[in-house]
């Protein structure tokens, strides 16, 4: 199997990486930079739980080939937010739109995402943005509140 | 874990062709990735290199021109298709069932080229190029040619793709003037699903209507049912043609009982989906 070095941009650091071909950057991110906070589930690109940003887009990490993100920049919920919580962070907790917390981050990766990019999303475009995450304790209602609240206070 | 291959990105078609020649038995080409990835996961592909695509400036790109229509690179992504104005005006049946495949993350990296060249039955994108009758550029170390999207599919998970040939580009003519078109979804979610039913329709207007109609998910692969046609000649009012119609779209399919639902109901869901289509694009009572 081919190995490859590559170089990427994981929350603003720097890092040079040598990854076998068939390593995704789900695996990359959680077992070699020991960043967990991205959540491994299907590994089968259904359950969202593994979105990241990969230069800005939410993608599931579990889709992406390690070596595909040579010279990109990848944010995970790591990096979401400075040494505060977001507006999306700030409104999940508000609206208790957590329950067993598992798919937290990628709903809040995703949200983060669509706020920056329409900071006034209508329901519609909530839960299109959000529809490729599952809940398996089904509690969307309180995202969706959680989410549109947050755009609220957005300026 | 995923088997284990060597990863190869060639960066000019030239180059593509000439590793698919050497390996073509013994490699799978990556665009998107989205079935790939998880068909090696699953063990079903095992192929000795990926030959990903995505970085041949030539498969990226997406074009327009008022004379000879929409070319579609390999590598351009459902989510550039979703993007462009001029396919969601000219080429609606093609722009929905774009917005219908999986979720809006799988559609930043899934292809329209890769949709087909997988080939399942269920493919969204498939009823869509099959009404508006596109053209599949193939190309190989052997050469080029062309072949129509309605020789492409040739069985569950097969396509007419000879050793060695890649796909280039999907090409789309204009549809005749003030042509309408839609993709309906039928699926158990509103979202993620692979469809129970799929039909795409292009209706053009002038006159006496032209009425095309093709499904995703009722046969072996993705297929058009021309005897639509022959529901619109003749006499009779519009609600009674789009009645034929539907009649010869369930007379045609042979859908399968799987794990979305049973035959019967893929049946029933065709002609009803058939109808709704037609009476949104031909306007009935």
């Amino acid at each position: 199997m081919s190995k490859h070095k590559i170089s990427l941009n994981v929350n603003g650091q720097r890092y040079d990486v040598e990854v076998e071909a068939n390593k995704t950057l789900l695996r990359l991110l959680r077992d070699d930079l020991e960043m967990t906070g991205t959540k491994c589930a299907c590994e089968r690109g259904d359950c969202g739980l593994c979105t990241v940003l990969l230069d800005g887009v939410p993608t599931k990490s579990c889709m992406v080939l390690a070596v595909e993100v040579d010279g990109r920049e990848v944010t995970t919920v790591e990096g979401i937010s400075g040494e505060e919580l977001n507006a999306v962070q700030r409104a999940f907790i508000k609206h208790s739109a957590v329950q067993c917390g598992f798919c937290t981050p990628a709903f809040i990766v995703a949200a983060t995402a669509l706020l920056k990019r329409n900071p006034k999303p209508t329901e519609e475009e909530v839960k299109e943005a959000i529809g490729g995450i599952l809940c398996r304790c089904t509690g969307y209602r309180q995202i969706i509140d959680a989410i549109l609240d947050a755009s609220k206070s957005a300026k | 874990m995923m088997v284990k291959f060597d990863y190869l990105k060639p960066k000019t078609e030239k180059e593509l062709a000439v590793l698919l020649a050497k390996h073509a038995d013994e490699a799978k080409l990556m665009a998107g990735g989205t079935d790939l990835l998880v068909l090696m996961r699953d063990k079903i592909f095992k192929p000795r290199y990926v030959i990903d695509i995505k970085d041949i400036p030539e498969l990226r790109r997406l074009e327009y021109d008022e004379h000879r229509g929409l070319r579609i690179g390999a590598a351009v992504t459902l989510n550039e298709i979703i993007a462009s104005k001029v396919i969601r005006e000219k080429f609606t049946a093609l722009w929905e069932a774009a917005g219908t495949l999986a979720d809006v993350m799988i559609r930043n990296r899934a292809t329209l080229a890769g949709n087909i060249c997988n080939a399942s039955p269920a493919s969204d994108t498939a009823p869509a190029l099959l009404v508006l009758d596109a053209e599949v550029e193939v190309k190989s170390e052997r050469g080029e040619r062309k072949i129509p999207i309605r020789e492409f599919f040739k069985g569950v998970k097969k396509t007419a793709l000879e050793r060695g040939e890649f796909v280039k580009a999907i090409r789309v003519p204009n549809p005749p003037k003030g042509a309408k078109g839609s993709y309906l979804k039928w699926g158990r979610t509103k979202g993620e699903d692979l469809a129970v039913v799929g039909v795409a329709a292009l209706v053009a207007n002038s006159g006496k209507p032209a009425v095309c109609i093709a499904l995703s998910s009722v046969a072996p692969t993705p297929i058009l049912v021309p005897e639509v046609q022959n529901a619109f000649e003749g006499r009779g009012s519009t609600d009674e043609k789009i009645e034929k119609a539907a009649a010869a779209v369930v007379g045609k399919i042979c859908p399968i009982s799987d794990v979305r639902c049973c035959k019967e109901y893929r049946l029933h869901m065709a002609g009803v989906l058939t109808r709704r289509i037609l009476k949104q694009l031909v306007g009935a009572s």
